[in-house]
């Protein structure tokens, strides 16, 4: 091994600098904020000629739904696509950097992606951080090899099964695909199947809510079909738009006027020094 | 003379800031701040002996040594320290890591640090050639 000490230049990634600090703090009584209870729904099954991945649109933070029509179906290669739970940032983050590596791995090869390189990519990320990349993902996608459906755990442990979910509606909606779930779906089928999924995490699970997302992934050809269903429209919207009878007073108004702050000093020589 | 305004922001050396390192302690010196931070260092390094060895493995030993004076001699060429950084493009490409993207690439970077002190080319050369002591750039968190 290198034992010559040239150090190359930095990299970034990430700052444990205020670990200790935080230790210390919460020693001393400090609350730590919280995390943020998520929830979601998403759910994947491959039918006769390829992959159908759903997912519903709910943002949720603790008690509060932050976006009630998201995205949670990610673009990873023009074949391959990924539904993310967890935490939202997370997700996003890691499907995209992965489909910028498998992007530069097309340059390189001059091949279409495997739905497999895009797993161990995945895999290989989250176990490298031990589980705090907060993503469980559901990739699917299909290549020259088939379809294929992945479930990808936070930790960086994955599966693969012919009908997949995650996400904290998983449970709703594995119920309804291990009672209808066949070999050989049509695609009609597969798509009333994942919908109908869905919209179990959606009624069944407070986490999980708004609408259908539904992409389906053949050979040479995808299909994203954003808001497939909406089964939660808003139901009142007042005709009359909302006015508020009392303006805002102002109690005082101070004006604090910008200084010029560069001083420009005209002559000397530049090359005394 | 008139005292400085600024406290000097420290990076190297002993490091004293109790707030951003902890108590000074041998104990706080051995482990990590965090169990992920000591965790993916080793990780790093397992997963490069491993290669060497598979490496040996297959090619004879003398493989992984060639690549590692290739990879010495590769990571000092680099450019004198100031306002453009290396771009270490020949070691990246004998490590293989110019085709990885992860997010030490783009979060966090060094280079956009809020803490920034432009690099002094004298002492840059001077810690470079062994004859002073310290970073080459000592300008970053």
């Amino acid at each position: 091994m290198s034992k010559s000490a040239v150090d190359i230049p930095p990299k970034g990634g990430f700052s444990f600098d205020l670990c200790r600090r935080n230790d210390m703090l919460a020693k001393k009584g400090v609350n730590p904020p919280t995390y943020r209870k998520t929830g979601t729904t998403i759910v994947g099954l491959v039918f006769q000629d390829g992959v159908i991945l759903g997912a519903d649109t709910r943002a949720t933070a603790g008690p509060i739904v932050c976006d009630k029509n998201c995205e949670k179906i990610h673009y990873m290669a023009p074949n391959i696509y990924c539904c993310g739970a967890g935490t939202a940032a997370d997700t996003e983050a890691v499907t995209d950097m992965v489909s910028s590596q498998l992007q530069l791995h097309r340059y390189h090869t001059g091949r279409e992606s495997r739905v497999v390189t895009a797993l161990t990519l995945l895999k290989k990320h989250l176990f490298n951080y031990q589980g705090h990349v907060q993503a469980a993902l559901v990739l699917g996608g299909v290549d020259v090899t088939g379809p294929h459906l992945h479930t990808i755990y936070p930790h960086g442990s994955t599966d693969t099964l012919p009908y997949a979910t995650m996400g904290s509606g998983s449970l709703a909606a594995m119920a309804v695909f291990e009672s209808k779930y066949k070999e050989g779906l049509t695609r009609d089928e597969g798509v009333k199947l994942v919908t109908e999924a869905i919209c179990s995490g959606i009624f069944n699970d407070l986490g999980s809510g708004s609408n259908v997302d539904v992409c389906v992934i053949t050979k040479g050809h995808k299909e994203y079909l954003r808001n497939h269903q909406l089964p939660n429209p808003r139901t009142y919207v007042s005709s009359k738009g909302y006015s508020f009878s009392k303006k805002i007073e102002v109690l005082s108004t101070k004006i604090t006027p910008l200084k010029e702050k560069v001083e420009v000093t005209e002559g000397g020589d530049a090359m005394e020094e | 003379m008139e005292a400085p305004k600024t406290i000097a922001h420290q990076i190297g050396g002993v490091q004293n800031d109790a707030l951003r390192f902890g108590l000074q302690g041998v104990k706080s010196d051995i482990i990590g701040s965090h169990p992920l931070e000591s965790e993916y260092q080793s990780s790093r390094r397992t997963q490069e002996e491993m290669k060497q060895r598979i490496l040996g493995n297959m090619y004879g030993s003398a493989f992984p040594l060639k690549m590692d004076l290739d990879r010495q001699i590769l990571s000092r060429f680099q450019r004198p320290a100031g306002a453009i950084p290396s771009s270490m493009l020949g070691l990246e490409a004998l490590t293989g890591s110019l085709d990885d993207f992860g997010f030490e690439d783009y979060l966090n970077d060094p280079r956009d640090s809020e803490t920034f002190r432009p690099a002094d080319l004298h002492h840059g050369m001077e810690v470079r050639l062994g004859l002073s002591k310290g970073p080459v750039c000592p300008s970053f968190i």
